[in-house]
């Protein structure tokens, strides 16, 4: 296949992987109205998870302890219980908190999180992190053909939560939740419970973070703690900014701009001390791309609408 | 005894960094994510112009003003034509800024660690007490001189009492005559250059490199919610705590940890006093 087909094709896979996250952001912050910045908290929890179910045993110079060369499935779905529980556990102290409290409260959980991944070697083989994760099925394939059916799988994958969370956000659910973002005071006089509403939210966030830290395991079959820094959750942030907070169809569109906007010039062949000023200055596109878009579309791409009930 | 020095150096430092995080906050009213790429601008300021063939000393000065102007002109282009667009947009363009200044930076410098060109000094020992090196004992000057002069220029100044009052109440304090951009833009200035001087501490300590933005901002952010959000004299006291929290808690559990004692210490007190921190910012930071 052409390069550059295949270029494209493993951008999106990867767009897909913060799809979801994105959208699992969008319910939270955009819909709910939190300010969560320790989203990557679960997705890091999701993604350890898939690992230790998935890595083969550790071999004599690794440090972990589980490998259960697993079923992928089971993977996957430890990683979404696990990433929903983490999130339930979360949620109770800091949950209580509001605004910027809350924003602080969540980063700081995600950054102790981090630093219990790059120490506790017993678990997650610290640092050096767990290589040669085998990708589910890849024996089936040839490599070429293997990338486009991760394409598939990641991208029906990535509509399904789309379809989800799209139900979720127009639901009776979805409006109770706006109606908390907007005017808390009078939410609750129409019997919405804050605390429940935005309990089960954080935990339905947390289960879609991990489902695509699992995702992003398998896609790049290798795992250290250094992929899971506060950066993500900016990432991610940013994205969600772009395509237009509040929709989900801006989620989705800002998640595949952002990452499209990322790695695009990754693909340039260049000598080695060239790659690292350009690896630079894609940080600074991006930074000025989210400028720019405040700047003249403070709304995003895609603005949300305001819901009608007839 | 050390451990007390130690937190005491460690506190300072995170002090002065969140000091400026904090004026922006409680005037502005909106969390500025680049404070923490201005340290590193600070340090890199530093690192170039030694590289020119400045003593240290000049080429720090030199940084921290440098600093402070580029703190005023993103003020003046970046953030005071979107200032009624709202917090989340003010964050989000304070976080692209942060990606700016970090892949510029990243592209000019390398992603190699640096360090400043200083001699290495020894431990002053007094007695049978080892004290601090004389750059720390440096640091620690210049940090109490720095918490002396901000005090009196806020407190006893006429633009420190504007500034004051445009924190309090911008609309107020127009109608009493105060020119809040003036305020604004002053702001920056001193908010930048504390930044860009927190920066070269930390890279006379330790090392310069692309990171360490980001790795303070977290730490900063922590500060500035201990201290109270906004509250300058709060601030103080939660970098120092902090501080102390940091090098105590070595005691217990691994220096791998030495950063996680300081979330779980913010996660604690929040927890246990989250109507007394809330009610703190319901009765200040509605209006922003």
């Amino acid at each position: 296949m052409e390069g550059f087909l295949i270029f494209s094709i493993s951008i999106l896979t990867l767009a897909f992987v913060y799809v979801i996250l994105c959208l699992a952001l969008n319910i939270e912050c955009g819909v709910a109205g939190m300010w969560d910045l320790g989203i990557v908290s679960y997705f890091g929890v999701g993604a350890y998870s898939y690992a230790i179910i998935v890595a083969p045993e550790a071999a004599s110079y690794q440090h972990y302890l589980f490998g259960f060369e697993s079923n992928p499935i089971y993977g996957i779905a430890l990683a979404i219980v696990l990433g929903g529980v983490s999130a339930y556990l979360i949620g109770l102290p800091s949950l209580r908190l509001r605004r910027e409290y809350f924003l602080i409260t969540t980063i700081a959980f995600s950054e102790v999180l981090r630093i219990t991944f790059s120490n506790e070697n017993w678990l997650t083989n610290g640092v050096a992190g767990i290589y040669n994760i085998k990708q589910p099925l890849k024996s089936f394939f040839t490599p070429d053909n293997y990338l486009i059916l991760l394409f598939v799988i990641f991208l029906c994958i990535s509509l399904i939560v789309y379809r989800m969370v799209n139900r979720l956000s127009f639901s009776n659910y979805g409006l109770s939740l706006k109606a908390l973002r907007e005017n808390e005071a009078l939410a609750k006089t129409a019997r919405i419970e804050p605390g429940k509403q935005y309990h089960s939210v954080y935990v339905f966030t947390g289960c879609l973070a991990g489902l695509s830290g699992a995702l992003y395991v398998w896609l790049n079959t290798l795992i250290v703690p250094t992929q899971f820094t506060p950066n993500v959750t900016f990432f991610v942030w940013t994205a969600l900014i772009i395509g237009g907070i509040g929709n989900n169809r801006g989620a989705f569109l800002g998640a595949i701009f952002f990452v499209i906007l990322l790695e695009t010039l990754s693909f340039l062949n260049l000598s080695a001390e060239l790659a690292l000023v350009v690896s630079s200055l894609r940080i600074a596109l991006v930074g000025l791309a989210l400028i720019l878009i405040l700047r003249y579309l403070p709304n995003g791409l895609l603005r949300e609408k305001p819901t009608i009930i007839r | 005894m050390d451990i007390f020095i130690y937190g005491l150096v460690t506190g300072s430092i995170l002090l002065i960094c969140a000091l400026g995080f904090s004026m922006t906050l409680k005037t502005e009213g909106f969390i500025n994510v680049a404070h923490g790429q201005m340290l590193m601008l600070g340090a890199y300021f530093t690192l170039g112009l030694t590289f020119i063939g400045l003593p240290f000393i000049i080429a720090a000065i030199l940084s921290v003003l440098l600093c402070g102007l580029t703190g005023l002109a993103f003020q003046r282009i970046l953030f005071k034509p979107i200032k009624s667009n709202g917090i989340l947009v003010q964050l989000f363009t304070s976080v692209g800024l942060a990606y700016l200044i970090n892949g510029i930076v990243g592209a000019i410098a390398g992603k190699r660690m640096l360090s400043f060109d200083i001699p290495i000094s020894r431990v002053v020992k007094v007695g049978d007490i080892y004290l601090v090196t004389p750059y720390e004992f440096m640091i620690l000057g210049i940090v109490l001189a720095t918490v002396i002069f901000l005090h009196i220029f806020l407190q006893y100044t006429i633009m420190g009492k504007h500034i004051r009052a445009v924190a309090d109440n911008q609309d107020l304090a127009k109608i009493r005559g105060i020119n809040p951009d003036r305020c604004s833009d002053l702001v920056w200035f001193i908010a930048s250059s504390l930044a860009g001087l927190g920066g070269i501490f930390l890279g006379i300590l330790g090392a310069v490199h692309l990171n360490m933005g980001w790795q303070q901002i977290v730490m900063i952010l922590s500060v500035t919610v201990l201290g109270g959000l906004g509250s300058i004299y709060g601030v103080m006291l939660a970098g120092l705590l902090l501080g102390f929290a940091m090098e105590f808690g070595l005691l217990f559990v691994s220096s791998n940890y030495r950063t996680a004692i300081a979330f779980g210490v913010i996660i604690l007190v929040l927890v246990i006093r989250p109507e007394g921190l809330q009610s703190l910012w319901q009765s200040k930071g509605r209006e922003t």
